[in-house]
C-alpha cells in the first residue's frame, strides 16, 4: 500500500467509524458539535499555569474513547503528526520564562516548563475532542448540525465538498504515482524533475473529476443546498447528555477537583 | 411515469470553432423507444448525451423535452425529466453509502423522507442491489457501482433515461441483469455504447454516428446486420451475429 492508498484508507476508516451504531454515534449531531466547541473553548480558557486543573479535562476524551469503543493507540498513531506539531507550540517557553514555579528536591520547575506542559495539554485535548467528533459523526451529520446553527449554506457545502474532493484528489494521485512507478522501476518516489509535470497533471485530472462529480450532482437536482435526510430530533437523552457533560466540563473548569480530593486525604 | 417526447433539431456544437464535435444533429424520440447511439471513438456520442441533459452549454439548434425547450432557465425542469448515467461510476457516486447516494435526487426534489425511502427501496429492488443498501461506496465492486449508479437515477423516476456506456465494467451475469432491467423499465431510453451486442439486446432503434453527424437512423436489425456499413464507420458486427453467420 503506498502513501496515497494509506491516506484514502484512513479517510475510509474514519467514515466507517462515524457510521457505526454505537450510542455515542446516535447522539444528535448538534449536541455533539455544541459539546465539542464548548469543551475546546473551556480547555483554551485555562490560565497558562493551571496545569493541575487542566489535567481534569482529560476525563472527557478518555470517557468518550471508552464509550465509543475507539482504539486510543490507533487514534494516537493516526494523529501523530498533528499532535507533534501541537506539542511543538510551547517548546520554547522554558527558555523565555525562567521564574521558579516550584522546587522538587534540587530540581527547579520553572514557569516556562509549566506553561509549556499546559500548552501541550491544551493542544492534545482540543485535537482529541475534534477527532472524537469526526470519529463518531459523519461529515453529512456535522454539516447538518452546522446548517441547524444557520451557518451559511455556501460555507457548509464547501466543507462537505472539500471533504469529498480530498478522496478524489488522493485517488488521482494514487493512479498517477502507480503509473509512474510501473514505468520507473527501482526509483524511490517521484523524481524531483517530474514534480512540476506530475502536480500539473494531478491538478488538471482532479479538476476534471471534480467537474464530473459536480455535474452528477446537478443532473440529480442539486441547486446549491445539500439535504441531509431524516431531520433527527433532539431527544430527552440528547439533552440529558448535553447537560451532564456540560456540567462536568464546568465543574472541572471552576472547581479545583484534584485539590479538593487531595485535601480529603491530607 | 408519463411518456414524453424528445425533439432534437439541427443541433451543432464545438469546443473549438475549427473542430465541431456535433454537426446538424436531428432526431425525434418518444414513448418507450429504446435508442442506441453507436459509432467509433470520438464521434460525439457522449457529448450528445451530455448536451441533452444540459451539461453542454452554447450549442446551436434546439432540444425540446416534452413541451420544454432546453435552455438555462429550464434546466431544473429538464433534469427532473431526464436521468443521466455517467460512463464512469466513480464520477457519479459521491455520498458515503449506497442509501444516501440513491436518496440524493429525491431529497433534492423536496420529497418527504417516507417517499424518499420508498423510492430508494424501489430503485434498489429494480437493480437487485437491495443487499448493498448500507454498504459504503468505496467497498463496492465495479459491477455493483454501475448498478448502484443506475439506481441513483431510477430513484428520480425520470421520463427519459440516458446512459453512457452502461455495460462497461460489468461481468456477464451483471450485464445480463442490466439488459433485463432496461428491457423491463418503460422509460424512453437513449444508450450510447460501443457494445453492439448490448445495443442489439436492449434497443429497437439505432443512430449511427460518424464525425459528429448522424449517418443512419433506423431499426436495430437493419443497421447492426449491415456489416459493410458498420465496417465503413469503424465498427464491426455484434459478436452474436458473427457466430450466426
Amino acid at each position: 500500500m503506498n502513501k496515497f492508498d494509506r491516506a484514502i484508507h484512513e479517510i475510509q476508516t474514519m467514515d466507517s467509524m462515524a457510521e457505526r451504531d454505537q450510542w455515542v454515534n446516535r447522539i444528535h449531531p448538534l449536541v455533539k458539535l455544541f459539546i465539542t466547541v464548548f469543551y475546546i473553548a473551556t480547555v483554551v480558557s485555562f490560565p497558562r499555569y493551571a496545569l493541575t486543573g487542566l489535567l481534569g479535562m482529560c476525563l472527557y476524551p478518555i470517557l468518550l474513547f471508552s464509550a465509543a469503543e475507539l482504539s486510543f493507540g490507533e487514534s494516537l498513531y493516526r494523529l501523530r503528526i498533528v499532535l507533534l506539531l501541537v506539542c511543538a507550540v510551547g517548546v520554547w517557553n522554558p527558555f523565555f520564562d525562567r521564574t521558579v514555579y516550584a522546587q522538587i528536591g534540587s530540581f527547579a520547575v520553572t514557569g516556562g516548563m509549566v506553561s509549556m506542559l499546559t500548552l501541550m495539554a491544551k493542544g492534545i485535548f482540543t485535537v482529541l475532542a475534534a477527532y472524537l467528533l469526526i470519529a463518531t459523526t459523519t461529515i453529512e451529520k456535522i454539516c447538518y448540525a452546522l446548517r441547524l446553527l444557520h451557518i451559511p449554506k455556501l460555507f457548509v457545502t464547501q466543507v462537505l465538498l472539500i471533504y469529498r474532493y480530498i478522496t478524489v484528489l488522493l485517488a488521482e494521485a494514487e493512479r498517477m504515482s502507480q503509473a509512474y512507478a510501473l514505468r520507473a522501476p527501482g526509483q524511490k518516489g517521484i523524481h524531483h524533475k517530474v514534480w512540476g509535470t506530475f502536480l500539473g497533471g494531478l491538478l488538471l485530472r482532479s479538476m476534471d473529476r471534480a467537474q464530473e462529480l459536480y455535474e452528477s450532482m446537478c443532473v440529480r437536482g442539486y441547486r446549491g443546498e445539500f439535504y441531509y435526510g431524516n431531520r433527527q430530533r433532539v431527544k430527552a437523552a440528547d439533552i440529558a447528555y448535553l447537560l451532564l457533560v456540560a456540567a462536568g466540563i464546568l465543574l472541572f473548569r471552576f472547581v479545583p477537583v484534584f485539590e479538593v480530593v487531595g485535601s480529603l486525604f491530607v | 411515469m408519463s411518456h414524453i417526447n424528445i425533439d432534437v433539431e439541427n443541433v451543432s456544437f464545438s469546443y473549438e470553432k475549427e473542430h465541431p464535435v456535433l454537426r446538424d444533429i436531428t432526431f425525434h424520440a418518444g414513448g418507450q423507444d429504446a435508442i442506441g447511439i453507436i459509432g467509433a471513438n470520438g464521434v460525439g456520442k457522449s457529448t450528445l448525451l451530455k448536451l441533452l441533459v444540459g451539461l453542454v452549454p452554447d450549442f446551436s439548434g434546439s432540444v425540446r423535452v416534452g413541451d420544454v425547450l432546453l435552455e438555462k432557465k429550464t434546466l431544473p425542469l429538464i433534469r427532473e425529466k431526464i436521468g443521466y448515467v455517467f460512463q464512469d461510476s466513480d464520477s457519479q457516486l459521491f455520498m458515503t453509502n449506497v442509501y444516501e447516494d440513491v436518496a440524493f435526487a429525491p431529497r433534492n426534489y423536496g420529497l418527504p423522507e417516507e417517499e424518499v425511502a420508498a423510492r430508494v427501496e424501489q430503485a434498489l429492488s429494480q437493480t437487485h442491489t437491495g443487499h448493498l443498501r448500507n454498504r459504503q461506496i468505496y467497498r463496492l465492486s465495479g459491477g455493483e457501482k454501475k448498478l448502484v449508479s443506475i439506481a441513483t437515477i431510477l430513484s428520480m423516476t425520470p421520463d427519459i433515461l440516458l446512459m453512457d456506456e452502461p455495460s462497461v465494467a460489468l461481468d456477464p451475469k451483471n450485464r445480463r441483469n442490466l439488459i433485463h432491467i432496461l428491457n423491463e423499465c418503460g422509460y424512453l431510453k437513449i444508450i450510447a455504447s460501443h457494445d453492439l451486442d448490448f445495443i442489439w439486446d436492449t434497443c429497437s432503434r439505432v443512430l449511427l454516428m460518424a464525425e459528429g453527424r448522424i449517418i443512419r437512423d433506423g431499426k436495430t436489425e437493419e443497421i447492426l446486420r449491415d456489416g459493410a456499413l458498420l465496417e465503413q464507420y469503424g465498427l464491426e458486427l455484434p459478436l452474436s451475429l458473427y457466430r450466426r453467420k
